[in-house]
């Protein structure tokens, strides 16, 4: 039956019909035949020989999905039949149609605004979820923003990036939601400052213009912040971090290291 | 504009050229461009993504020059070339986040902007697009909102921006105006718009539900035409090489579930002579032919996204 799926497919190449294969994330289902929607390599994920469930059948946009069996050449590449470990059936990973922020994932975000009640962020990625539990190669992950590395080393100078923040999604993180215990007593400039990297969790697609983001887990919080002084400054504890050359330390909602 | 002086001509002028001196000129340039192709052969075409690397996903589109056009530029008798062919550069960016002042949408909202350079064609454009160019741009918007897969992208926005480099001409340059005539290079440009656009969806990796083309049929009558046979049908015609075209068509096509998402016929169809037997209408035998032309458009679309993905899979392995 995999002899017929192409490798490579186009939108509106006919891959198989529904009786055979669920559709998945890059295809669309037209007349119980699914048919791919971008173009990309197909992939196969092999449903559990246990459970009833149909194959599942997706377009990739990422074929650093997979695990191991990556396609050996572009030329060469066949339908790569990946078999994921069976998981426990609550933990089912839920399926991504797009590269947007969706609720609950991962984004790594700028802070490009500190108010009493909220600070405004700008979506700098989506990390993949797969990653994002694993912390693997932080290149490794899809989005419009590609390179993560250049992203986070020109993340200190926020001047020169005033008008790109104007591409990248916004969101929102308000008060409440910065950490899970003494909301009443949270101060914001004492969480935040504008250019931090923060890495927090969506928990609602917000209105039209911004999502919303919690920093409410002890893994989640400010990432990377320079100090006044300008310097990189390392986590002392879940709410310090110090600049290595003055040695003075300053406030700030820390994410755990890793 | 200064309403307190003499202002010159909005857009440069040029000498005129009267059709009489033309007639009568020796010379190559000075002869109407002869279609070569047979009347169901499409011009070659060539069609390239990712070009633009700012943009998440680009197409350049270039239709082959006519047979006249490059044996003027081998052997040049006038400054004036005899024809022009279709060039334009499409970039899509997003998706991305919509403006401040719009209002929540649970799709995809699509912009396009059709954009002629100002020496893309005979006339020179502003750089304010005219009603022509906002026209062409409703047109794409139209055949490609029918594509794409709109509520897998929430909240987010993608702009589809196209420059034509060169337009089609509406007709040839040494003919004066009469009666039939009428905006077919436009037409052209939709077509080659449509296939651009829907290559650089398919590279910026937006859902689509099948890769739409575009393509182009006419009833042309020549000099050759006798009176009481109607115009002929030809596909993919390039208004230079024709006396009077009667009417067009233009229509987006989606070949992998026979539907059309857009359709601009022009002109008068109602006389046409076919071959015998053949009991269509004109304006049906019209759409047919137009169809035809964007199956024959869509399969260098399939080329050209295959590329892209491949592309793609290079790319992310390093």
């Amino acid at each position: 039956m995999a002899a017929t799926l192409p490798s490579l497919a186009i939108p509106g190449q006919r891959l198989g019909s529904t009786t055979s294969y669920a559709a998945g994330p890059g295809t669309h289902v037209y007349d119980a035949v699914i048919y791919a929607s971008i173009a990309g390599p197909v992939i196969v994920d092999q449903a559990q020989a246990k459970s009833k469930a149909k194959s599942l059948l997706t377009v990739s946009r990422s074929i650093n999905r997979q695990t191991g069996a990556t396609p050996s050449g572009a030329a060469t590449v066949k339908p790569t039949v990946s078999t994921t470990a069976p998981k426990p059936a609550t933990t089912k990973p839920k399926l991504k149609y797009n590269t947007l922020p969706a609720v609950d994932s991962v984004v790594l975000a700028r802070v490009t605004r500190v108010q009493k009640r909220q600070v405004t962020v700008s979506i700098l990625v989506v990390l993949d979820e797969l990653s994002s539990s694993q912390v693997s190669d932080p290149s490794k992950t899809t989005s419009d923003n590609d390179n993560i590395e250049s992203i986070l080393s020109s993340a200190a100078n926020p001047e020169n990036h005033s008008s790109s923040d104007e591409l990248r999604f916004q969101a929102l993180i308000r008060k409440e939601d910065v950490r899970a215990v003494e909301k009443d007593r949270v101060i914001m400039d004492e969480m935040f400052r504008v250019g931090d990297i923060v890495r927090g969790t969506i928990i609602s697609l917000g209105d039209q213009s911004f999502y919303y983001i919690t920093t409410a887990r002890n893994d989640l919080g400010v990432v990377m912040a320079r100090s006044e002084a300008g310097n990189m400054m390392f986590p002392v504890s879940w709410k310090e971090m110090r600049d290595p050359v003055t040695g003075l330390g300053e406030l700030r909602k820390v994410a755990r290291p890793f | 504009m200064d309403r307190r002086r003499i202002n010159g001509p909005p857009s440069g002028t040029r000498p005129a050229v009267f059709a009489s001196s033309i007639k009568t000129a020796p010379g190559a340039a000075t002869e109407r461009p002869k279609r070569q192709r047979q009347s169901n052969e499409l011009r070659k075409i060539f069609l390239k993504t990712g070009i633009i690397p700012t943009a998440s996903g680009s197409s350049y589109v270039e239709f082959e020059p006519s047979a006249s056009l490059a044996a003027a530029h081998s052997s040049p008798q006038s400054l004036i070339p005899s024809s022009s062919s279709l060039k334009l550069a499409c970039t899509v960016h997003g998706p991305k986040p919509l403006p401040r002042s719009a209002t929540f949408s649970p799709n995809i909202v699509l912009t396009t902007h059709v954009k002629y350079a100002p020496f893309a064609a005979r006339k020179r454009k502003g750089h304010i697009r005219d009603t022509g160019e906002r026209d062409l741009g409703v047109h794409l918007e139209t055949a490609l909102r029918g594509v794409i897969v709109a509520e897998r992208w929430p909240k987010s926005g993608l702009d589809i921006t196209i420059t034509v480099l060169e337009a089609e001409d509406d007709r040839w340059w040494g003919d004066a105006a009469d009666s039939h005539d009428a905006s077919w290079g436009m037409m052209n440009v939709l077509a080659g718009c449509v296939t651009a656009a829907s290559a650089a969806i398919a590279d910026a990796r937006i859902d689509c539900l099948d890769l739409v083309a575009g393509g182009v049929a006419a009833l042309v009558s020549d000099d050759s035409t006798k009176d009481e046979e109607g115009p002929k049908l030809i596909l993919d015609a390039d208004p230079a090489e024709h006396q009077s075209i009667q009417s067009a068509c233009v229509v987006a096509y989606m070949p992998g579930r026979d539907e059309i998402t857009e359709l601009w016929l022009k002109g008068d169809s109602s006389k046409a002579s076919l071959g015998d037997g053949d009991q269509r209408v004109g304006h049906e035998a019209l759409i047919d032919g137009a169809v035809d032309a964007a199956r024959g458009a869509h399969t260098v679309l399939t080329e050209a996204v295959k590329e892209s993905a491949e592309r793609f899979i290079r790319q992310a392995m390093g």
